[in-house]
């Protein structure tokens, strides 16, 4: 992918004043507009990538989960003795407060599912490779970024779920070996989930990680654009050059297609929401455990885990993938990307996979 | 004054005499007191010289045999044998000595193993002594409250071993606190102990007792709570019959037995026509049994076909003097309203309006309960409904105890309410419902107007793909 050409004509302030459109024109007199949106959008994709939008769905439902978080914000109250019912009158009496109550628990589900299928997508086709190691290290940055949303988010409604859900997800973190019982001390504000554990997952689910997770995208993206699409037929060739073969154009082709993605994903998340709203169960109450503490889905793998491998096993193991995860780029050196080509690397993908998948399963029937 | 004011009082005297006599013989026919057996003082603690810290007796009889060994490790293990009571305060002798003929010479006041009858004076002459009771908070009742046990009284009056003494609950050895879930006499583990007799009907052959309590109040409600709930603040055996004063609660001391527990519905009972009754009352074990109490419901207050009334039922001959004839009510299926009350008597339209008030808001709270399952199902919030629902059942409870006093204005002030806070616990639930249908109206209006925008998108696309094709741009080379 390569920047469209800039402003050749140059105005007082640089830009192109004529040829275009009237409000084309009085932008592009006051800000270099065309040049700006040359380098943004006017930029070509090669023709046979199959990004099945993955990564620019996770990123519409990041936008999303920030709309509607922001709307859920303006009633949520972040102490114990509010948050439940502030949760409950947003669900109950505020006027389609559950329509955005329920959105943003799906959102938050389907983004962590188009993350991992974006994740996959990238591993399958080997766009990890050269010269898209960083964006892989910073998407991985992301993943794990997303999960302390997910995280956070699900004590807010203080209900006994979120609660005793923290309490567990707490717990395991304090098995970490050496700083297990500074993090979870750090993690609650204390030595148990109080009044101190539920105002700092609100500040770090609505300040911290929304504000890092924007700028890291950020980064993402411009590492994107930079280096272009992978191609999933031909390496990258060393040393860079432009890519030769079929290309198309990123705007207005494949953006309409991505929106079109974002269309019918805007439909499945009313779909859900109307169909299957967010629930509530009973306002939080630290005395009575309840008789089948279960995390969220997508902790579920490592709970399974946990429960029949030694503690420190089903600790460490995690924080080993996730390292595998992150360092993969720089352990794999083999330049091809045809499946075919790499037998190693995608069996074990696939064996990763039915490993997180079965454990997921188990962990939900058990 | 004086003067007409004496022949009065002379000749009421006698009357009022007569009639108190008449009244005393009256209650005594009814519910004959047994004169009880006055149980022997509490013993003497056993002397015997200070241990001093030494235990002879341990020391020797841990090296003999298994079983001996075993008793001094119960004693040892056993609160006697933490607390410092040594086997000379109950069987004597001298405990600083190691040599057989010292120790256990008739001399130190060896008493060996002390007699079943014996055994009761041993353990009480320590545990009456308030005194010595006094450090650990016992109290200091129990050795005479057993000699007026059915159990001390069958001791006394037939010199009977077979009867429980204190050792058949507490163990001889190995004692421990009744606070010790472990124990014997711990209340989870009452009514196994008294079933280790009780239900043994070789033993109980000569009493005539039966032998089926245990296994009829394992099933009960009671039994329910107590040994699969484990829920101690359900009645064992002992707190009905008494543990060391063990006896069967008589007729007229039932209501007061179940009042221990049930205080409200006591209250309730005693202002009803029932209690008023005196021995022809019907009592708590009327209607809800003894040993095999059940939940309560609706289905006590009619059979489901009507019974045979016989008159016998409720009124004994010569005179038919009301009273109620116990055997009537043995098996649970019998203990109606209508075991007693004719269809064609005035109180059976009474109870069969106060069947009905409960029925009415049973029924309403069941409509609600069912609209609420189904919102719930939806994934509707339906906390506030559930909250209404609560407090209709509250009322029902309310209704339910007010049945004990018989009177249909009681009953109809709860389930009226019960009946009202249901509805409201409906209107709720239907509310959800009526919600929950039109966000699903509302999303296919939103799905389609998304999808008509979807199809607008891919009617632009082939249009550019088309102007595309046409330009001859479909596959440029990179730029």
């Amino acid at each position: 992918m390569t920047a469209g050409a800039p402003p050749t004509d140059a105005t007082p302030m640089g830009g192109q004043p004529s040829g275009g459109q009237p409000a084309d024109d009085w932008f592009e007199r006051r800000l270099h507009w065309r040049g700006l949106m040359g380098a943004l959008l006017h930029v070509r994709v090669p023709a046979e990538s199959k990004t099945f939008f993955f990564g620019g769905i996770t990123l519409f439902l990041f936008g999303v989960q920030v709309v509607t978080g922001t709307l859920l914000a303006l009633y949520y109250k972040p102490t114990p003795a509010a948050a439940y019912d502030s949760v409950l009158f947003l669900t109950s009496d505020v006027s389609f407060g559950w329509l955005i109550r329920s959105v943003h628990h799906w959102g938050a589900n389907l983004m962590i599912v188009f993350l991992v299928l974006h994740l996959l997508r990238v591993f399958f086709q080997a766009a990890y490779k050269f010269p898209r190691e960083l964006t892989w290290v910073v998407g991985v940055g992301l993943l794990g970024l997303t999960m302390v949303f997910g995280f956070t988010g699900y004590l807010l409604p203080w209900d006994q779920r979120a609660y005793w859900a923290t309490v567990v997800g707490t717990e395991i973190a304090g098995g970490v070996p050496i700083i297990g019982d500074t993090l979870l001390v750090l993690l609650r504000g204390g030595a148990d989930v109080t009044e101190a554990t539920l105002s700092r997952f609100f500040g770090i689910h609505v300040l911290v990680v929304p504000l890092a997770l924007g700028m890291i995208v950020a980064v993402h993206l411009v590492f994107v654009h930079q280096q272009g699409l992978a191609s999933p037929q031909v390496p990258d060739p060393r040393p860079p050059a432009v890519p030769t073969g079929r290309t198309k154009p990123f705007f207005p082709d494949y953006l309409l297609e991505e929106v079109i993605a974002w269309l019918f994903l805007l439909a499945i998340l009313v779909v859900l929401a109307s169909i299957f709203p967010a629930g509530l169960e009973e306002e939080a109450n630290p005395l009575e455990t309840p008789a089948h503490i279960k995390p969220e889905w997508y902790f579920l793998g490592v709970y399974e885990l946990l429960k029949h491998v030694p503690r420190i096993v089903g600790i460490l193991a995690p924080m080993v993938f996730v390292l595998l995860l992150l360092v993969l780029p720089f352990i794999d050196r083999n330049p091809e990307v045809r499946p075919r080509r790499r037998p190693l690397a995608i069996v074990l993908g696939i064996l990763g996979i039915a490993v997180m998948v079965g454990l997921t399963i188990w962990g939900y029937v058990s | 004054m004086a003067r007409r004011t004496l022949p009065r009082l002379v000749l009421a005297a006698p009357i009022a005499v007569v009639l108190l006599l008449l009244a005393a013989g009256t209650i005594a026919a009814q519910d004959p007191e047994p004169s009880l057996i006055p149980g022997p003082p509490a013993p003497t603690p056993i002397a015997h010289p200070a241990a001093d810290g030494a235990n002879g007796c341990a020391d020797c009889h841990a090296s003999l045999d298994g079983r001996q060994k075993a008793i001094v490790e119960d004693w040892r293990t056993g609160i006697h044998g933490i607390g410092g009571v040594g086997c000379a305060d109950c069987h004597g002798g001298d405990p600083r000595s190691d040599q057989i003929t010292v120790a256990m010479s008739e001399e130190a006041g060896f008493l060996g193993v002390p007699s079943r009858d014996q055994t009761v004076g041993v353990c009480g002459s320590c545990h009456s002594d308030a005194e010595r009771m006094r450090p650990y908070g016992l109290p200091t009742d129990q050795y005479s409250k057993y000699w007026t046990s059915i159990h001390g009284q069958r001791l006394l009056a037939a010199d009977d071993t077979k009867v429980a003494i204190c050792i058949d609950c507490h163990g001889s050895h190995l004692i421990k606190k009744a606070s010790d879930p472990t124990a014997d006499v711990y209340p989870l583990n009452v009514p196994a102990t008294c079933s280790r007799c009780h239900s043994d009907a070789t033993l109980m052959e000569p009493y005539g007792i039966p032998t089926d309590q245990y296994a009829t109040y394992e099933k009960s409600v009671h039994g329910q709570a107590l040994i699969t709930d484990k829920d101690i603040r359900a009645p064992s055996c002992a707190s009905c019959h008494g543990s060391h004063s063990a006896k069967p609660p008589r007729s007229s001391e039932v209501v007061d037995v179940c009042g221990k527990c049930h205080t409200a519905t006591q209250e309730l009972y005693l202002e009803s026509r029932h209690s008023e009754l005196a021995t022809a009352a019907p009592k708590c074990w009327t209607c809800h049994g003894t040993h095999d109490v059940a939940p309560p419901g609706e289905r006590l207050f009619f059979h489901d076909s009507l019974p045979d009334y016989e008159c016998t039922t409720c009124h004994q001959p010569p005179d038919m003097a009301l009273s109620l004839d116990v055997e009537q009510f043995d098996t649970e299926a019998d203990r109606r309203c209508d075991t007693c009350h004719h269809p064609e008597s005035l109180i059976y339209s009474q109870v069969e309006a106060i069947a009905g008030a409960l029925g009415g808001a049973t029924d309403a709270q069941r409509r609600a309960e069912a609209k609420i399952a189904e919102a719930r199902g939806l994934g509707m919030l339906v906390q506030d409904a559930e909250v209404a629902l609560t407090e209709a059942k509250t009322g029902y409870i309310q209704g339910q105890a007010a049945v004990h006093t018989t009177k249909l204005t009681e009953v109809t002030v709860h389930t009226e309410e019960a009946t009202s806070k249901a509805a409201s616990a409906e209107a709720l639930a239907q509310a959800k419902l009526d919600e929950s249908l039109f966000r699903r109206r509302a999303m296919i209006i939103v799905v389609a107007v998304i999808l008509a925008n979807v199809a607008i998108l891919f009617a632009i696309k082939r249009r550019i793909d088309r102007s595309r094709r046409e330009q001859g741009q479909g596959a440029p080379p990179a730029t």
